[in-house]
């Protein structure tokens, strides 16, 4: 691998085949033909030997892989700022602003044309935060369901393997339509069997085909605003959206109801313990000998060389440094019972918040009552018998438009972090998740304003309710977005 | 950058020291053969001209308690590595046996292979263990070039395995001290990862060969209950024999299968309240002198340390075999933090009751009964007992069965009658004994040896031929001598290369013990004493009867008579008797 790395790795012509989808693969997943780099020095030039399950499935389902696309380096970031090779931007007008990330690269190639459908990874938003920033469409499955074999993982108990798309429909066609979702890996060990995917498909609706049109009605189904997501740094303009979008739900024959998520203010920071634990654990095979680059400046293990200290020097930029100190210090021994347990905890405590919100049980916890004495004041009773219970969530994926670039390079790591705030609990708890784009208000003096005139809507659903979420989401989606993005 | 060659046959060893070279700078160690290490051993005491010293009690320093916890590596024997499908091997071309996981190529996954766990639990029964229902694995982190991922797969805080109990009797060697037997707790056992192989080479090049990555191992940890060196090596003697005789683990330390790690600590004796003292640990003892002499050298080292006032310090020490003294490899500002974590992509391993009682059921009889079996049915020293369970990882008494089967089938429906059992004896002397005399000191090459299999049979001595010899022996149809030199024609191969049978060889050689009739033996006495009045004059009124002289007089009839035709202890007798008899009286009168 030498010099730049474009965001579109081209290999040669696209098949003219009418048939052919196009599809982009985040640098991150194995495609053979192609490196895998990461967007990591370290990793520069480097070819995995064998290909990731899902490129593999796809290709067999009719795509064709056309080219790798750029990301935060190891998927840590959220603006595909952090890569080695390449500073993605939002594109269409608006080069200026930050296109999201980690998938930045891939939510580009979908938004430019360039693919009809692409792969991400979500680890903690990395699928549904380029899809809001870039107006695309960005689904994260329930963990479990698309296999991992393959994709370099940076926090593997997170790490999700994701599908953006202009629309709803080539990720409900390819998830559902072609069963996907029915295909266990043996080679991922975080692959849910078949027999369970069979046992979850059959407590849900809408695996039988996909046919949104029947599935997606609105009508009848309760959507959840979560209080606590009604943040400080909430842009008025998306909390705009966020109310218009209530409101046409209403409109569609559904309702509307307040929940509470208590653990959510928890979220973030376990996440941002979590995920970095796990990444520093990860990313300690990078030592440059058995594949990827070697730093020969000082490569020898003398007394004053230690074997791979410089390469893991030079080789690793500086957000993915940090998150490995961070994540080392975390799982120290003086460190674990303060950080890493109590933000397994939490963890736990998300899951068990949207648990509580949901209709549906989920099918991988034993059902489970919840005490109203063990809810906070916060939460809204609807009866005597608790609070009331949703079949999705309903929230902003990212509390604001894209930023510009300029801005986002003066941030401190923390403000960035902020973004995530809205897409880490539905990680947390594994649970599936789906950006699509939406209107916002726009004030025709403000340049900018007409410029960023969508924010991503966010849909989370109980585990293994996937193919509602897509069926609800496809029909969703022209009713909130009345402009032409594309 | 990244070297490989073929080499000639490696011993795979358990590798379990982790030192980080980011923290130390001493290369990872080297395998050294066994042999050269007892040699060099062997030469060091040498120069220093010291005897072994013989009956002088190391086990005890008056005023002081030791106390010794012992963990232990072992491999398990097993078809697969523990995470990956790839196979084990023993001494396949290097790095011919690895999966992408081995290597830890970025996006592949570890796929826990659950055979893996039959050997482990045998080896948790047979150490009297509870079962834990759910286990997990963990990642024990630290940098080497031995270990791909930077990190091992480990059970750190949910083992598979607790509370187990191990019961050393004094047929086991244990101290004087410990009487006649002594538990010791097994806290806890874990499988976990092996680590690659280092193969160093001249001028600071290292040749890594990852077919022993992620070989699946156990650690055992006992609980501190030991406090005599000699009871510290008979526990992991027995262990290994217990591993062994559940089929758990096949090499054994002289293998480089097993490895210790010793935890040392001593008190005073005068006030019973005191705690324990601070412990140090040696890491990587290969063979069980290496842990008895480790425990004594590191015993005696922190009690001059107290005793000049000093303080013992948290560190971790070493010991190559031959020394006097543990060596400082790190101190507890050198201790890696390993940030135990659980493995993310690994689930729980669950365990299930019936899977347990199902391998308890079949788990065949452990050592301790089989000794106590051969003790009783055959009349065996305890000694010898024991040695023929433990060698050959419990093949050799396998084949000692085979031939007890077989020498029954010739002695006929009287076979468990006393008057056969010398014959059994005479087997087991010669299956322990005679058989060892055949590779001792003769070769090299440790895997010269007898070839001794799992289902007792043997290659070098095939058991029908050894039962031939044994059966003509017992009944005075050959001579020792003859006897002998028949098991090395077997040994030699000679037979049956060169003759089909015993048989054949007693018939065209004329082996057959031909005896001397009573008369002969007679003659050939006062053959051989004629001419030694002043020796027969010994045998007149002697405070203790002159056995030497007897066993010259029986010399020299060997001497003249025709050899072949004389058995040793038939001459004996009729000598003792002519004496008496004839000789005697004659100078008398």
């Amino acid at each position: 691998m030498e010099g730049r790395h474009p965001s579109i790795q081209n290999q040669g012509p696209i098949e003219e085949n009418g048939q052919a989808i196009r599809l982009a693969v985040k640098d991150n997943i194995s495609a053979l033909g192609f490196s895998t780099t990461c967007a990591s020095n370290i990793l520069a030039g480097n070819n995995i030997p064998f290909e990731a399950t899902i490129v593999r499935q796809l290709r067999q389902r009719g795509s064709t892989v056309t080219g790798k696309a750029g990301m935060d380096e190891f998927g840590m970031g959220t603006h595909s700022t952090t890569s080695a090779f390449e500073n993605i931007h939002n594109v269409c007008g608006l080069e200026k602003y930050s296109a999201g990330g980690s998938s930045g690269g891939s939510a580009v190639a979908v938004r430019k044309g360039e693919a009809e459908l692409a792969l991400g990874t979500d680890t903690g938003g990395s699928v549904r935060m380029p899809a809001a920033y870039t107006g695309t469409v960005g689904f994260k499955p329930s963990y479990g369901m698309l296999s991992r074999w393959g994709v370099v993982p940076y926090a593997n108990s997170l790490d999700t393997v994701g599908i953006l798309s202009r629309t709803v429909g080539p990720i409900g066609a390819a998830i559902i339509g072609q069963n996907l979702y029915l295909e266990h890996d043996p080679n991922d060990p975080t692959s849910l069997p078949s027999h369970v995917r069979q046992r979850c498909a059959a407590e849900r609706r809408g695996y039988d085909s996909w046919n949104p049109g029947q599935n997606g009605t609105i009508q009848g189904l309760t959507f959840g605003i979560p209080i606590e997501y009604n943040i400080e740094e909430l842009d008025p303009r998306i909390r705009q959206g966020w109310l218009t979008v209530a409101q046409k739900v209403e409109e569609l024959g559904g309702r509307i109801v307040p929940v509470s998520l208590t653990s959510t203010k928890n979220a973030l920071s376990a996440y941002y313990v979590i995920a970095p634990a796990e990444a520093s654990s990860n990313l300690a095979k990078y030592d440059g000998i058995r594949y990827g680059q070697r730093n020969r400046e000082q490569a020898s293990d003398s007394f004053e060389g230690i074997l791979y200290g410089k390469t893991r020097e030079t080789g690793f930029g500086s957000e993915v440094k940090r998150r490995i100190l961070l994540g080392s210090y975390t799982l120290s021994s003086e460190a674990m019972d303060n950080y890493f347990i109590q933000a397994q905890k939490v963890r736990r405590l998300v899951r068990r918040d949207f648990d509580r919100v949901f209709k549906l049980s989920n099918p991988l916890e034993d059902q489970q009552p919840f005490d109203l004495s063990d809810m906070e004041d916060t939460v809204y009773l609807e009866n005597k018998f608790g609070p009331a219970q949703v079949d999705f969530l309903l929230c902003p994926t990212a509390p604001t438009t894209p930023p510009l670039l300029e801005d986002v390079m003066r941030q401190t790591p923390l403000d960035s972090y902020m973004n995530d705030v809205f897409t880490v609990p539905a990680s947390l708890a594994g649970l599936p998740a789906i950006s699509v784009p939406m209107d916002i208000p726009v004030d025709p003096s403000d340049e900018e304003q007409k410029l960023l005139s969508f924010g991503g809507m966010q849909l989370i659903g109980q585990y293994w309710d996937d193919a509602r979420l897509l069926s609800v989401a496809d029909v969703l989606a022209p009713h909130i977005l009345q402009q032409t993005l594309f | 950058m990244w070297s490989t060659t073929l080499w000639s046959s490696q011993v795979r060893a358990v590798h379990t020291e982790t030192t980080s070279p980011l923290l130390n700078n001493t290369p990872s160690p080297v395998h050294v053969p066994l042999r050269k290490q007892l040699k060099d051993e062997a030469k060091k005491q040498k120069a220093l001209g010291k005897k072994k010293k013989k009956n002088v009690n190391n086990q005890v320093v008056d005023g002081w308690e030791l106390t010794v916890g012992i963990e232990i590596h072992a491999q398990l024997n097993t078809a697969r590595k523990l995470f990956s499908p790839a196979t084990t091997s023993f001494n396949d071309d290097p790095n011919s046996h690895v999966a992408y996981f081995d290597l830890a190529t970025p996006g592949s996954q570890p796929l826990f292979q659950k055979e893996t766990l039959i050997p482990a639990l045998r080896a948790a029964l047979a150490l009297n263990c509870d079962i834990q229902n759910v286990s997990r694995f963990d990642r024990k982190h630290y940098f080497h070039w031995d270990q791909p991922s930077g990190y091992q797969i480990t059970q750190y805080y949910e083992p598979f395995a607790r509370d187990g109990r191990i019961l050393l009797q004094a047929r086991d060697g244990i101290a004087a001290e410990d009487g006649d037997g002594i538990s010791v707790g097994i806290k806890q056992i874990q499988m976990e990862q092996d680590t690659a192989k280092t193969l160093a080479q001249p001028g600071d090049v290292h040749w890594i060969d990852f077919n022993r990555v992620g070989l699946p191992l156990i650690e055992i940890i006992t609980l501190p209950d030991i406090h005599y060196p000699a009871t510290a090596a008979a526990l992991v003697r027995k262990i290994q024999a217990l591993l062994n005789a559940t089929d758990s683990c096949v090499l054994g330390m002289e293998a480089g299968g097993l490895r210790a790690d010793v935890n040392v600590s001593v008190r005073r004796t005068d006030d019973p309240s005191t705690p324990l003292g601070q412990r140090t640990e040696i890491k990587n003892l290969s063979s069980f002198k290496a842990v008895e002499d480790a425990i004594i050298a590191e015993r005696d080292r922190q009690i001059s340390v107290l005793e000049s006032g000093g303080k013992v310090e948290s560190e971790t020490r070493g010991w190559s075999i031959g020394s006097t003294e543990t060596r400082r490899l790190r101190g507890k500002e050198g201790e890696v933090d390993y940030r135990y974590m659980p493995d993310p992509d690994l689930a729980p391993v669950i365990i299930d009751n019936d899977l347990v009682n199902h391998l308890r059921d079949g788990m065949g009889e452990l050592p301790d009964a089989e000794i106590d079996e051969l003790i009783q049915r055959f009349e065996l020293t305890p000694k010898d007992a024991l040695s023929l369970v433990t060698l050959d990882g419990g093949n050799r008494v396998e084949y000692f069965w085979n031939v007890v089967d077989l020498l029954a089938r010739r002695f006929g429906p009287n076979a468990t009658s006393p008057e056969y059992l010398s014959g059994y004896q005479l087997a087991a002397n010669w299956i322990l004994h005679e058989l060892g005399r055949l590779t001792s000191g003769r070769s090299e090459d440790d895997a010269q040896d007898l070839g001794f299999t799992e289902d007792g049979q043997c290659d070098r001595v095939p058991a029908k031929h050894l039962v031939d010899i044994l059966l003509y022996l017992h009944q005075r149809k050959i001579n020792a001598k003859v006897a002998k030199e028949l098991l090395w024609a077997v040994f030699r191969r000679r037979i049956p290369d060169e003759y089909a049978t015993i048989e054949t060889v007693l018939d065209e050689e004329q082996l057959w013990f031909d005896e001397l009739n009573e008369d002969e033996y007679i003659k050939l006495a006062l053959e051989a004493a004629e001419g030694q009045e002043e020796v027969v004059k010994q045998f007149i009124n002697y405070k203790q009867f002159p056995q030497g002289k007897l066993m010259f007089l029986v010399g020299r009839m060997i001497r003249l008579g025709a050899e072949e035709r004389i058995d040793p202890k038939e001459a004996e007798k009729v000598m003792k008797r002519v004496l008496e008899e004839t000789l005697v009286p004659a100078i008398r009168n």
